[in-house]
């Protein structure tokens, strides 16, 4: 198809689409790239984490209090204590040892399958889904497509989380400690930073934003047992788009995504995997530290 | 442990040596277990200094996705088995030895299912293999069965190509030792034109998952409809990947093609996510008419997203057609059991351990020749009806599809008005005489 021909066909409704997609992948990519930019663990259960938000928000809300915004902040706390639990027994000791990054990967990945029978064994194996909260459960119609208010009031949740961790990272003490930590950890030792506090307040973070991407996404697709399985490649390939531990990569490679998931199956069936596989071999040849570096980026 | 697996293996060798088909008296398989045999019994000898086992049983071999988008079907497949076993051993047993199903989970994947057919068969040394969920599981793990001369009876995997014999078309990988017990795409998609022609739709589109059931499922569709005589128009179709988790931009092409109708066989949590995009996408506002071939397979159970009222769906079993004493008394054990509706995965379940207690029966063997010889053109009658098995080993069951209607009574979607297409083979094959896929019956 001739190039010229294709953007009359791209509408309004597939960028909101696109926007959509892409701020679901931000908020779990952007957990696993601080992690990664801070403390140089690649969490392979980050999927994980991003599932249990969502099956921790569905339990407030069907069996604690019916208070969906509730739901939501206890959901990204709860995953926040998991993962910082993880990080304290079973990562923390692992820092020193010569070969860590395979141990760390290890650990990880056996979080992964105990996560995922611990939910299978709670909470079953049927999908389940949440309901919407009420103030935004209604539709509107852009670009002649039709989309609910929460699906936009995602896209803006996402917004405000890259905004407002950029700002936390680049304007408070704890994100110079932060930024500080990631550059050099012997020196910021010696200069009397905490460093395992501050790995595991870090941890906490990007588990919290994982918990908090899974939570906002419960209503709006089915959650089981394999939802974790099903997002961390897609928010693997972001953060290698968009360089390992970058902030703003996690969002241009969210974002990018988002959009080739929204547009490309209109062209090619298999569009949607091949283009953002696709784009991560160009990154990893051309630029193989991604398209932003390090954090804060 | 030790005990029971070597005694079962000695006992079947005995029976696979004194009546193997392979003409020479032994085949791979049986020397597979008489070594396995071997082995056991020279640990027996090191561990406890000798001893025999006691009595007999007769161990099935089960495939079924336990994990991932569609673990539900395996867990409803594991009731059905747990339910025909728990039957039968509280009954006499299998020619009064006691049965017991091992289930393997296949993860959906091809890789997987064939490692878990090889352990079931040489490590526990099952009398034969029942299950599997995916077509695409199904079609590799074919022609391995027909290798390890072990019969196999599908009990939801729906590609017709299984039960086409090999060489009637490309795909067709159908074989002595496969059977199905359950429906296939060709019957559901028979029943599905069916439905077409009674509705007022023109122009119909399809929304399948990424791999060969969706795309032989528009096909057999298209096909039905053409030789059915059905005035459709077939305008677009969207084929996005298993386990996706937002389908809106697929949701927005089909609409934009604005069909009248459309029909899906997304199933498990696919389904359920499908359902709550759709519902937010104003699709069921804006398509007359939408038929979800594989929905009551996971609607009865779920607690997501129901399959909206109105809108029509396809089952291989309804808990309550045929209205007969066998499936009345199942749905009543199975309500009792498990305080649910059974669903397809279930039944097909159930039914594939009483086929193997009626051919071991009947047969007076465990051998993979003999069951083979007795599956072959058998008759049997289980909760879904009276069917037999075709000449290519397929069971000649009705195709079932009604209007989702929410039953206050069983707190679920069921069928109503439900309808039993009874897709008799020579029918099947005519209606797709103008076209080049094979009726897999």
């Amino acid at each position: 198809m001739n190039p010229v021909n294709i953007f009359p066909l791209i509408g309004v409704g597939d960028v909101v689409i696109g926007l959509s997609l892409g701020s679901r992948l931000f908020l779990i990519a952007v957990g696993l790239s601080l992690i990664f930019g801070v403390l140089g663990v690649l969490n392979f259960a980050h999927g994980a984490l991003y599932m249990l938000g969502a099956y921790f928000a569905l339990s407030v809300v069907t069996n604690v209090v019916d208070n969906f915004w509730l739901a939501i902040v206890v959901g990204a706390i709860a995953v926040g204590i998991v993962g910082a639990a993880i990080e304290v027994v079973t990562i923390r000791p692992l820092y020193e040892r010569a070969e860590s990054d395979l141990d760390q990967l290890i650990v990880t990945f056996g979080f992964v399958l105990i996560t995922h029978e611990a939910v299978r064994f709670i909470w079953g194996s049927q999908p389940y889904s949440t309901p919407m909260p009420d103030a935004l459960n209604f539709t509107m119609s852009i670009g002649g497509s039709q989309f609910t208010a929460y699906r936009l009031f995602v896209v803006i949740a996402a917004a405000l989380v890259m905004v407002g961790l950029w700002l936390f990272i680049k304007r408070t003490y704890f994100g110079s400690l932060v930024r500080g930590t990631s550059s050099d950890r012997e020196m910021a030792s010696m200069l009397g930073v905490d460093v395992p506090r501050l790995y595991t307040a870090v941890f906490f973070a990007g588990s919290f934003l994982a918990g908090l991407g899974g939570a906002l996404a419960a209503p709006m697709q089915s959650i089981g047992p394999n939802l974790g399985e099903a997002v961390i490649i897609d928010a693997f390939i972001i953060v290698v788009i968009g360089g390992l531990g970058s902030l703003s990569g996690a969002f241009v490679g969210a974002m990018f995504v988002g959009m080739m998931q929204s547009i490309v199956p209109q062209f090619f069936d298999a569009g949607s995997i091949a283009v953002p596989f696709l784009a991560m071999v160009i990154v990893l040849l051309l630029k193989p530290e991604g398209l932003f570096g390090g954090i804060g980026e | 442990m030790w005990l029971t697996v070597v005694d079962k293996n000695i006992t079947r060798d005995a029976d696979g040596i004194g009546s193997s088909t392979s003409g020479t008296g032994y085949d791979r398989r049986t020397i597979l277990k008489t070594a396995t045999a071997g082995a056991g019994l020279t640990s027996i000898a090191g561990c406890l200094g000798g001893g025999s086992g006691g009595s007999g049983s007769v161990t099935l071999g089960a495939m079924n996705i336990l994990s991932g988008f569609a673990s539900l079907y395996g867990e409803e497949a594991e009731r059905g088995y747990d339910l025909a076993v728990e039957e039968i051993n509280n009954n006499g047993g299998i020619d009064g030895n006691d049965v017991e199903v091992i289930v393997r989970d296949t993860e959906a994947d091809s890789g997987t299912a064939t490692q878990q057919m090889t352990s079931l068969i040489e490590e526990d040394g099952v009398d034969g293999l029942m299950g599997l969920d995916s077509s695409g599981v199904a079609q590799n793990i074919a022609p391995q069965i027909k290798q390890s001369q072990m019969p196999l009876m599908i009990t939801h995997a729906a590609t017709p190509y299984v039960t086409s014999p090999e060489g009637e078309s490309e795909d067709s990988v159908g074989n002595d030792y496969v059977f199905r017990c359950s429906n296939t795409v060709a019957h559901d998609m028979y029943g599905a034109a069916q439905v077409a022609s009674e509705l007022d739709a023109t122009d119909w589109a399809t929304i399948g998952p990424d791999y060969a059931f969706g795309y032989d499922t528009w096909a057999y569709f298209q096909a039905f409809a053409e030789g059915m005589g059905v005035d459709a128009n077939f305008t677009t179709e969207q084929y996005p990947p298993l386990a996706t988790s937002d389908y809106s931009p697929y949701i927005s092409s089909i609409l934009d093609a604005e069909p009248d109708a459309v029909i899906t066989p997304l199933w498990g949590s696919d389904l359920t996510t499908f359902l709550g995009q759709a519902e937010d996408s104003g699709w069921f506002d804006q398509i007359d008419h939408t038929l979800f071939s594989v929905g009551m397979g996971t609607d009865l159970p779920s607690d997501g997203s129901p399959l909206p009222e109105g809108e029509w769906a396809s089952t291989r079993y309804d808990p309550f057609v045929p209205d007969t004493e066998e499936n009345n008394t199942f749905l009543e054990t199975y309500m009792e059991e498990y305080d649910t509706l059974p669903t397809y995965n279930a039944e097909g379940a159930y039914r594939a351990v009483y086929l193997y207690k009626k051919a071991i029966e009947e047969g007076g063997s465990t051998n993979a020749g003999d069951l083979v010889d007795q599956f072959s053109g058998m008759q049997h009658t289980g909760p879904v009806g009276e069917y037999e098995f075709t000449e290519t080993n397929q069971a000649s069951v009705a195709s079932i599809w009604g209007e989702v209607t929410y039953s206050d009574e069983y707190e679920s979607n069921v069928l109503e008005p439900v309808e039993r297409y009874e897709a008799a083979p020579a029918d099947v094959r005519g209606a797709l005489e103008g076209s080049d896929l094979p009726p897999g019956l």
